[in-house]
This record gives structure tokens, C-alpha cells and sequence, in this order.
């Protein structure tokens, strides 16, 4: 166990898990003093039949005020101050998020400009602005990856500056998060496979950077073996509940263990590329983690050696050298990856040069790379990551994750 | 309901002192550094004109207040002087402070045990942090910086003795 001195661990969110949780909502808001929600979903959710099963579970009971189903893939100030303004004029007490990350920070986002009747979002950006806790919020996860019902953080893009702007506060935090697995039975296996390998960041990112801690490792541990256990036949069975309830678990497991451990230099690339290319976050993380981990190695290897056995299994793990174990779990990465994109056929990406827009065209042009090295200076999660990260060491992990090629250890900055 | 004494926390007077020779020197040195290290220069130059932030510790100090008046003019305010701060950096208390500033703790590890809270820009912050790494690259010895940061940067002999002299100078003289 690795104890780190001095460390606090926190978990506000109710978490109600099962095959028919939905059907919880009407009563879990009752307690909490509200009985006119809007649901915040996104295009995609609705178009899937997801909040007309949602509307289903509250009615007759709490027939929901409101449904604004706009949110965008990257959820944006615009559409926070929008989503806002309806909430006023339906006369709403209560949010119900359904959706992904996107439409869950949306929902955040939109909860800080209701609860303290503000007029722009970004007075709010950055940690421990919020002082008061904020209207109810349910969180109904439609993917499981994020585990935003779980964090107390939004990311919200400002595109007038191209950046993803960091809201941090425990009142963030939902006040009820619903693991129902028909919120993720339809979810296409390519969006399964990207989402999963978000969730198998947060809980490696969360046990490998310089915020772990005995409890935040307990459930990233969780996490990961369920992960590694349940993604792959998940994504070539979608229909299996129980693998979809597990995934749920997972992801909120990994939720719970990021938000109080942090996540490192997986994330400060990830959410610049996601923020200068608008590459889907999952995609990113799936891409990216090799690569974290590997230029990590020198400061983090034994405890990135101890995630071989949640994820390989007991027997790989006892039959791989200690020493070894580290580059297995990379490796070992890289083969799930592949694996993904086999099931997927082709499209879980496994570098950035295959990343892909709708109209085919490539997702991460190769002079972005400099733009997205440059953005990554200034993400927070940089403060979590073992090893120092400057501009010409994001844009050599960068480099190498869009050809796809292991990172040259000879580049790796080490003292 | 009974009564309570009140009680208050030692003042710990010679890390308060500590603390507070400690700031007004890196207070000095971040804007020695502005004029003297390209690197600093360039994370001055992203901030906006009369961007002020603060580093100092709960419960009352002591804290020390920089500000960027204008391009390439930056200005050590001591304690701060009742200025609109734009980012606060703040320790959790001043064991926790003396921990950071006598090297037994780097700035990344007192982060990563929730000593460091972060009010207003994230960016910033990052920028910030950057800021103070390369002064107290330039300010203490190798064996030492190395508690401090995460990793000990690799610099041309000029940026290290030209620098740290141009540094030292330029913070004990004010000039």
C-alpha cells in the first residue's frame, strides 16, 4: 500500500445501480425538496428512444417540466447560457442530466448559473468559486466512460479563446447518479470501445499519478478489472446487460477514484486535442494512455507494474518478472487497443493520423500538434503527473502518438 | 450552553519569519527574473496588463502580491495593498507553507496532498507555478532545487551562472 502522508478522500453522490434504477427518480428528488425537473440531454440521446424511456420512469409521478436536448459535442458557454434561461422560464426546481460527459458538465454548468442567478458562466470557471450548494442533480449516465455523475468537475469549452475552461467545486458534485444499463444498451460498439478506455484512464491515471491514495487505489483497481474483464466482450456482444451494468459500475468506480486522486498528462493532451481539434474525449484518452504511462515509467513503473494483474489476469501477472511487469501493462494496452479496433473494424482508433472527421477528412492535421503541446501548458491535471511536462516533451508524446509509434525512451527527459 | 475559551493556533513566530523573509526574496527574485530569463519574460507577456496574483497562507499570511503593471514591468507589492487579486494561490496553513519553502515538500507533492488551493484561473496557475520552478532553479543549489521541482532542468552554463547572478543582483539591489 502506498500511503502518501497526507490524503482526504470525499464521495457525496447517492448511486443507485440496478436494471430498473430509473424508476427511483421521483421519490429520490422528492427528498430532496423539488418535484419540477428539466431533463438536459443531447440530439443523439433522444434520437436513441433514452429520455423517452427517462420520461416514462417519472411519469405520472414528476412529468418533467422541460427537456432541452441541444447540447452539443463539447459542451459550450453558449448553450449553458441558453439551457439556463429556459430552465428560469418553465419555472424548473431540478436537474436531470442524461446524456454523456458533455451534456453532464452542460448540466453542471447550467446548475451554477440557476443556483447563483448569474449572468455569465466564465465568472465562475477555475476551483473554489462555488460557495453554496447548488439546485438537485440527478445524473443519468448514458455512456459509461466519463463518470461525470460522479466528479466534481465541468469541462466547458469557450470557443472564443478555443480553450476548455476547468470549473472545480464539491458542490458540482450530483446529488444522485442512476446506473441503469438500458441507458447504454443501444450505444454503438465504436462508442462503447472509446468511452470504456475513458474510464480505464481515469482509474489508471488515478492510481499511477502523484495524488493516489490507499482508498482512491481500492476503487480504481475495481475499475479496471471489471474494465478489462467485461469491455471487449461488451463491445462485440452490445447487448449483454450484465456486462453493461458492469461497465456502468466500472466507470463510476473510476469516477470516484479520479475525482479524488486526479489524472495526469493523459488528460492535459487529451483535453488539448479535444479542445484545438474537437476529437471525442474517449478517442483521446484510448490513445493516448500508452503514451502517459510510458513517459512516466522511470517515476511511476512499479505501480503502473501492479495494474498487470487486475488487467492481464493472475496468471500473466505471476509469470511476468517484476521488473517487467510495467512494460507488460503497456503492452498490454496496446493490444487491448488493437483488439478494439478489430471488434470495431476500424473505427476505435490506435493514433491520431486515423482519427477522422464525419466527412473523412484527418481529425488532427499534423501542424496542429504544435497548437495542441502549446494549449497543454496550461490544463490543470498537469500539476498530477509524476514527471515534469514542457512544450517539447508534450510535442514529442504528441508526435509519436499520432504515427502510432511506441515513444523513443532515449527523448524521455529523466533529471 | 456552556462557555468556551477561545483558542487560537501558536503563532509560531521564527517560521512566520521564515516564511516571510522567504516570500519577500522569491517576491523579488519573480521579478528580477520577468526582466533576466526569457522564459519567465514569455509567461509574463500571456498575462494581461494589471493581472495580480498572490501566494501566501491560511488562516492571515503572510502572502506576497506580484503584479504585471504593463509589458516588461513587473512589480513586487509586498503583503498587497488591498489590490483586486486575480489568482490566489493559498497553502492550507503555515506548517504546511514552512514544509514547501524549507524544501522537505516540492510544490507538486504539497498539490498533490491538497495543501494548495487554486482560486481563478487554471492556466494562470500553471503559468505561475512554471514562473517560480525556474527561480528557484535560479535561487537555490542544485542539491536542493531538486527537492523543489519535479525535475532539475537541463540549462547552458550561461543561463545558470550569467543568469543566477543577473537574478541574485537584480533581487537584493531592486534594480
Amino acid at each position: 500500500m502506498h500511503n502518501p502522508g497526507y490524503y482526504d478522500f470525499f464521495c457525496g453522490v447517492k448511486t443507485v445501480a440496478s436494471h430498473q434504477a430509473l424508476a427511483c427518480i421521483p421519490n429520490l428528488l422528492r427528498e430532496l425538496g423539488a418535484s419540477k425537473p428539466m431533463i438536459i440531454a443531447d440530439k443523439g440521446v433522444v434520437a436513441a428512444g433514452l429520455v423517452a424511456i427517462v420520461e416514462e420512469a417519472l411519469s405520472p409521478a414528476m412529468p418533467a417540466m422541460a427537456v432541452e436536448d441541444d447540447v452539443p459535442v463539447d459542451s459550450d458557454v453558449t448553450t449553458v447560457h441558453r439551457i439556463a434561461k429556459a430552465y428560469h422560464g418553465k419555472g424548473c426546481d431540478a436537474l436531470i442530466a442524461v446524456g454523456g460527459g458533455s451534456v453532464m458538465d452542460t448540466a453542471k454548468g447550467v446548475n451554477i448559473m440557476v443556483s447563483e442567478e448569474a449572468e455569465n458562466l466564465l465568472d465562475f470557471s477555475g476551483t473554489g468559486v462555488l460557495k453554496r450548494p447548488l439546485k438537485p442533480l440527478v445524473a443519468v449516465p448514458t455512456t459509461a466512460g466519463t463518470g461525470s455523475e460522479v466528479t466534481l468537475v465541468a469541462v466547458i469549452n469557450d470557443p472564443s479563446i478555443n480553450r476548455k475552461l476547468l470549473f472545480s467545486s464539491p458542490f458540482l458534485l450530483p446529488d444522485i447518479a442512476i446506473l441503469d444499463p438500458r441507458m447504454t444498451l443501444t450505444l454503438p460498439p465504436h462508442l462503447t470501445a472509446a468511452t470504456g478506455m475513458d474510464a480505464m484512464t481515469h482509474a489508471i491515471e488515478a492510481y499511477t499519478c502523484l495524488g493516489k491514495n490507499p482508498m482512491s487505489d481500492a476503487f480504481a483497481m475495481e475499475a479496471i478489472s471489471l474494465i478489462s474483464k467485461h469491455l471487449l466482450p461488451v463491445v462485440n456482444q452490445p447487448d449483454d446487460k450484465e456486462g453493461r451494468l458492469a461497465l456502468a459500475v466500472a466507470a463510476n468506480l473510476a469516477g470516484i477514484a479520479f475525482s479524488n486522486s486526479m489524472v495526469g498528462m493523459v488528460h492535459t493532451l487529451g483535453h488539448s486535442v479535444g479542445g484545438v481539434c474537437h476529437v471525442p474525449h474517449g478517442t483521446c484518452m484510448s490513445i493516448l494512455l500508452p503514451y502517459g504511462l510510458e513517459y512516466n515509467m522511470h517515476k511511476s513503473g512499479p505501480w503502473t507494474g501492479e495494474l498487470l494483474l487486475p488487467i492481464a489476469g493472475e496468471a500473466i501477472y505471476a509469470a511476468t518478472p517484476r521488473e517487467l511487469r510495467a512494460e507488460k501493462t503497456v503492452a498490454w494496452l496496446r493490444e487491448f487497443n488493437e483488439g478494439l479496433y478489430k471488434a470495431t473494424e476500424g473505427r476505435h482508433s490506435r493514433c491520431f493520423k486515423e482519427v477522422t472527421t464525419r466527412d473523412g477528412s484527418p481529425a488532427v492535421p499534423r501542424e496542429a500538434l504544435g497548437d495542441i503541446a502549446k494549449t497543454a501548458l496550461g490544463d490543470g491535471s498537469i500539476f498530477y503527473n509524476p514527471e515534469e511536462l514542457d512544450f517539447e516533451d508534450a510535442l514529442m508524446v504528441m508526435e509519436a502518438a499520432w504515427e502510432g509509434l511506441p515513444l523513443d525512451m532515449d527523448f524521455v527527459k529523466t533529471a | 450552553m456552556g462557555h468556551f475559551r477561545g483558542v487560537s493556533s501558536g503563532s509560531r513566530v521564527m517560521q512566520r519569519r521564515y516564511i516571510a523573509f522567504m516570500l519577500w526574496f522569491v517576491g523579488r527574485a519573480i521579478v528580477a527574473a520577468s526582466k533576466a530569463d526569457k522564459d519567465v519574460k514569455q509567461e509574463f507577456e500571456a498575462f494581461p496588463d494589471g493581472f495580480t496574483f498572490s501566494l501566501g497562507s491560511l488562516p492571515s499570511g503572510p502572502r506576497m502580491v506580484i503584479q504585471k503593471k504593463a509589458p516588461g514591468k513587473v512589480r513586487y507589492l509586498g503583503q498587497g495593498k488591498g489590490e483586486a487579486i486575480d489568482l490566489n494561490l493559498t497553502i492550507k496553513h503555515l506548517q504546511a507553507f514552512f514544509m514547501i519553502l524549507s524544501f522537505q515538500e516540492s510544490t507538486a507533492t504539497a498539490n498533490a496532498r491538497a495543501r494548495l488551493f487554486v482560486d481563478g484561473g487554471v492556466p494562470e496557475a500553471c503559468a505561475v507555478v512554471r514562473v517560480m520552478d525556474i527561480v528557484q532553479v535560479y535561487l537555490l543549489p542544485k542539491v536542493i532545487a531538486k527537492l523543489a521541482v519535479k525535475r532539475y532542468p537541463v540549462w547552458s552554463w550561461r543561463r545558470h551562472i550569467l543568469g543566477r547572478s543577473v537574478v541574485y543582483l537584480r533581487t537584493v539591489t531592486g534594480i
